[in-house]
């Protein structure tokens, strides 16, 4: 076509453009675009299409400053109404960076995402990073995926790296070759999970991090303060440095002691500048309940004499090597067993026996223990267990200590009939997986020996039989954690078995009465123990009373001494974590 | 925002119209149709088909879908309509697993079921997520693979398309993509091939700004404008006062174009002068906001790092300083107000007088 170029008509009105408050950048490259095919005469484009992608932009234009927009953008995700609360004081007040900081449970990833979709919906992120523990990246990546409709990928490669929103392993991005290319980058977001990890500020994590080049920033945990006030003031300095002023600052206006804070109103307003908790106690989420049957049985003639004979054969060890704790581990391991199963008392006796030279005098007594283990020939528990499951007619999960218990229930269950499947610790992630589908699928019995780690999410799953008690309390919770958890929609069941007239029956009393551990919905257990092991380990002193009392009197009177020191513990915390928030 | 079922329904519909799609089944809930091979290059990420089909010169197989838009209903109609010919259909044509997964994994449960306790109904709802393909091993080594394609009658992948689905997002900016760069002329009518005179059209510059105002915060503005390229009259709104018209891509007969006045880029130096004049009126108390909350954090960090820099050690001073301007950087990226006009789309649209 012709144009005809004349001179062009004065500028109308010709005043110069006024100037913005604001810096103001045209994009101009269409003007090159349409200029290139005017040149070429097209190829042009289709006008319906054209009015279409109008639409397009004005549906999902960003209206407002200040108004959640994300949610328009998720279906089947209906957040609770504190995760909806934080999304928006993290977007409106915090400007995108804070420590998220819920209690263990509420759902910190679901705020996460809402966040990180929010400014992805704007447009003020692309970039992102997302560092977490190696057990937890792929559900990230799925959660985030599936819930949130954003298409983040598991950090697999090098390569992995130039997609935009990346979710990998805290231990892999720090180290070279990683860390190099990561800190040549810029994030406009990154969010990281578990982040009590970071308190010590000279550890390669807290340097890495502080490297990073990054616009917003979430820090996920649900213990901001463990033991230390220290800790938290370098976890928001790596948020915002200088938000609490420097250490010397810091110390003098907030801290009488590493524990104790002081003008904690003002500490209070500080924190709730950069730091969100939710507690369970508090608001309307509903976690279902926790219901607790201690099982109580006796235990049969033969399980007796070979109970008695194993206490009073590790009581005289110890007795003989003096009180060195150490060199008694698999001696207390065995008064343990003989709580669970024969064939786990008789695997670590045979292994002791193993070890002893040919002429110990040990030896004759261990091979006394074995005849009387012969002897046994019924599990009392595993019967009692049994009679359970196949009159609740649900699907259940065990838990042992012991493998050797595992495989015993996991034939006894399958002679009576039970369609049952293992789960243990060194199964590798493929056999895990395959196992949990079982359970999900064709059996109702999953026998487990490990509840730590990642992937066991049983919310289908509501009732629990603790075979055997860890003697930590840590582990305990760790294994309730697994049925009873966002999610699950029935009371959770948990049955205790106990045989009476022995330790376990003290533990049990312990954990049950003294911690109240089985009921205990408030979290903070492991500030508790952090607190009460600062001395030595809970289960440690558990062995040194078990080893060292002299009459079931004593030993219930140690244990009380316990108890009463950890109730206390949890008193003076949960004064403290209320200042805190 | 937001938009229902129904104007998704429109949006994709027009989409598929545009880009003449051929529309094998069509309700007010659905609508199953086969790609053209344009829509299909845009939609199905299929780079490396297509690029076979260019070298051999083959005849290209496009892909079809059966897009929901009310998955609800459609599955609630489907279960009443056809339930027998359905699980026929797929018995014969899909082995079980890229079966439809909903009834793989009732008739997978109740086989389990009668296996567990024949008494127990419940374990049939328990048993239902293992079918999820969240669950499959590719998932667990990636930790999300694409959901597998639910396979309707006829091999047809189903995929639900609501607001917020990739897939909708996917086809608009395959619109923009194709619909971004515009020649038009107004259709004059049959009338106008036999009226004597041919009838004067006034070439215009209509472009569509998007207006991204952002600090730490966001906020955005459409302004579709148009400008005479002979008289330079600016009018806002352009597409609302063209959208009676009908445009066609070729030059009608008996119509002549009005000779340009101002040239594209004069036109573009006076769009831009007038959308900066209707910003200048807006309020920017947001911005003035954003300035106070920059001006706080920066002076958190000259404080804390003013105090750190005092540090004797040379080495160490350095680091601090780098951190320090790496941090103030930051904070200037994060709160720092301005805006930016880009172009969602624009052309040269040829009109009878406006």
């Amino acid at each position: 076509m012709t144009q005809l170029f004349r001179n062009s008509l004065p500028h109308k009105g010709g005043k110069s453009a006024p100037i913005l408050p604001v810096p103001l950048s045209f994009d101009r490259n269409w003007l090159q675009d349409l200029e290139l095919k005017l040149d070429k005469g097209g190829p042009w484009g289709d006008y319906r299409l054209s009015k279409l992608a109008v639409q397009g932009e004005q549906t999902g234009l960003v209206t407002s400053f200040d108004e959640l927009q994300c949610m328009k953008h998720l279906s089947g995700l209906s957040p609770l109404p504190h995760q909806l609360d934080t999304a928006h004081k993290v977007l409106f007040e915090m400007s995108g960076r804070a420590i998220l900081a819920d209690e263990v449970g509420l759902g910190k990833t679901i705020e996460a995402g809402l966040v990180l979709k929010e400014y992805l919906v704007r447009g003020l992120v692309s970039k992102v990073l997302i560092l977490v523990p190696a057990s937890l990246v792929l559900q990230w990546v799925r959660e985030l995926n599936a819930k949130f409709g954003i298409s983040a990928v598991a950090q697999k490669k090098a390569y992995s790296w130039g997609n935009a929103i990346v979710v990998a392993s805290m231990d892999t991005a720090k180290r070279d070759p990683h860390k190099e290319m990561l800190l040549e980058n810029e994030y406009d977001m990154l969010i990281i999970d578990e982040a009590h990890k970071l308190k010590n500020k000279k550890s390669t994590n807290y340097l890495f991090v502080q490297q990073l080049r990054k616009k917003y920033c979430l820090l996920l945990t649900a213990t901001p303060v463990q033991n230390d006030l220290g800790e938290l003031f370098n976890l928001i300095t790596l948020l915002k440095p200088g938000q609490l002023g420097n250490q010397g600052d810091f110390a003098s206006n907030f801290v009488v002691d590493k524990r104790q804070p002081k003008n904690e109103g003002q500490l209070r307003d500080e924190l709730s500048k950069v730091m969100i908790r939710n507690r369970r106690g508090e608001g309307p989420v509903n976690f279902t309940k926790r219901k607790v049957r201690n099982i109580p049985l006796v235990l049969s003639q033969e399980e007796r004499v070979l109970y008695d004979a194993v206490t009073s054969f590790v009581k005289d060890q110890y007795q003989e090597s003096g009180g060195n704790l150490s060199s008694m581990l698999s001696l207390v391991t065995l008064q343990r067993e003989v709580c669970s199963s024969r064939d786990a008392v008789f695997i670590t006796l045979v292994n002791l026996i193993k070890k002893l030279p040919a002429d110990s005098p040990k030896r004759d007594r261990m091979m006394e223990l074995l005849q009387t283990l012969r002897t046994v020939k019924t599990n009392t528990k595993a019967e009692t267990t049994l009679s359970l499951i196949q009159e609740m007619n649900e699907k259940v999960i065990v838990f042992t200590e012991y493998r050797a218990t595992q495989e015993y229930l996991l034939q006894y269950f399958r002679e009576h009939g039970l369609m049952c499947v293992s789960y243990s610790g060194g199964m590798n992630r493929g056999k895990k997986d395959w196992m949990m589908d079982l359970f999900r699928g064709r059996a109702q019995v999953m026998i487990a020996t490990e509840a730590g780690g990642e992937g066991i999410n049983l919310q289908f799953c509501h009732h629990m039989i603790n075979f055997d008690l860890p003697w930590n309390p840590m582990r305990v919770e760790q294994r309730i954690g697994r049925v009873h958890r966002l999610g699950q929609e029935n009371d959770v069941v948990i049955y205790n078995l106990s045989t009476q007239g022995t330790i376990e029956e003290h533990i049990l009393h312990l954990l049950h009465e003294k911690i109240n551990m089985f009921e205990m919905v408030i979290g903070g257990l492991d500030v508790i123990l952090e607190r009460f092991e600062k001395k030595e380990s809970l289960e440690k002193s558990l062995y040194k009373i078990m080893l060292e009392s002299r009459s079931d009197e004593e030993l219930r009177h140690e244990l009380d001494h316990i108890g009463e020191s950890l109730s206390e513990l949890t008193q003076g915390i949960k004064k403290e974590s209320e200042t805190a928030t | 925002m937001t938009l229902n079922s129904q104007e998704v329904r429109k949006h994709v519909m027009d989409y598929l119209e545009a880009t003449e799609c051929s529309i094998i089944e069509v309700s007010p809930i659905h609508v199953t149709v086969k790609l053209s091979p344009r829509a299909d290059r845009m939609l199905t990420d299929r780079p490396y088909y297509w690029g076979f089909v260019e070298r051999t010169g083959v005849d290209p197989e496009t892909l079809s879908f059966t897009f929901v838009f009310d998955p609800e209903k459609y599955d609630s109609q489907a279960a009443i309509e056809v339930p027998p010919t359905v699980n026929h259909s797929i018995g014969a044509l899909n082995p079980p697993i890229t079966g439809n997964p909903a009834m793989g994994a009732t008739t997978d449960a109740e086989a389990s079921a009668d296996l567990l306790n024949p008494t127990s109904p419940e374990s049939n709802v328990v048993h239902v997520p293992s079918s999820n393909p969240e669950d499959s091993i590719l998932a667990r080594y990636f930790g999300i693979v694409p959901a597998l394609p639910r396979i309707g009658p006829g091999m047809i992948r189903r995929e639900d398309i609501i607001y917020g689905s990739k897939r909708l997002q996917q086809i608009w900016s395959a619109a923009q993509d194709e619909g971004k760069c515009l020649y038009l002329f107004e259709d004059p009518g049959s009338r106008q091939r036999n009226t004597l005179f041919s009838a004067a059209y006034e070439p215009w510059l209509g472009v569509c700004y998007k207006v991204e105002m952002s600090c730490d915060l966001k906020r955005e503005e459409l302004h579709y404008l148009g400008i005479s390229l002979t008289k330079g009259t600016i009018i806002d709104d352009f597409n609302a006062k063209i959208a009676s018209r009908e445009m066609i891509p070729r030059l009608p007969e008996n119509v002549h174009i009005q000779p340009y006045e101002l040239t594209v880029t004069a036109a573009t130096d006076l769009l831009e002068a007038h959308l900066t004049s209707h910003l200048a009126e807006l309020d920017y108390t947001w911005a003035e906001q954003a300035r106070e909350r920059l001006r706080i954090e920066l002076a958190i960090i000259d404080i804390y790092y003013g105090e750190l820099l005092k540090e004797p050690d040379e080495e160490k001073r350095l680091g601090t300083q780098e951190q320090y301007n790496r941090r103030r950087q930051e904070t200037i990226w994060q709160y720092e107000p301005q805006i930016a006009v880009s172009a969602i789309t624009y052309g040269l649209f040829h009109l009878r007088s406006l």
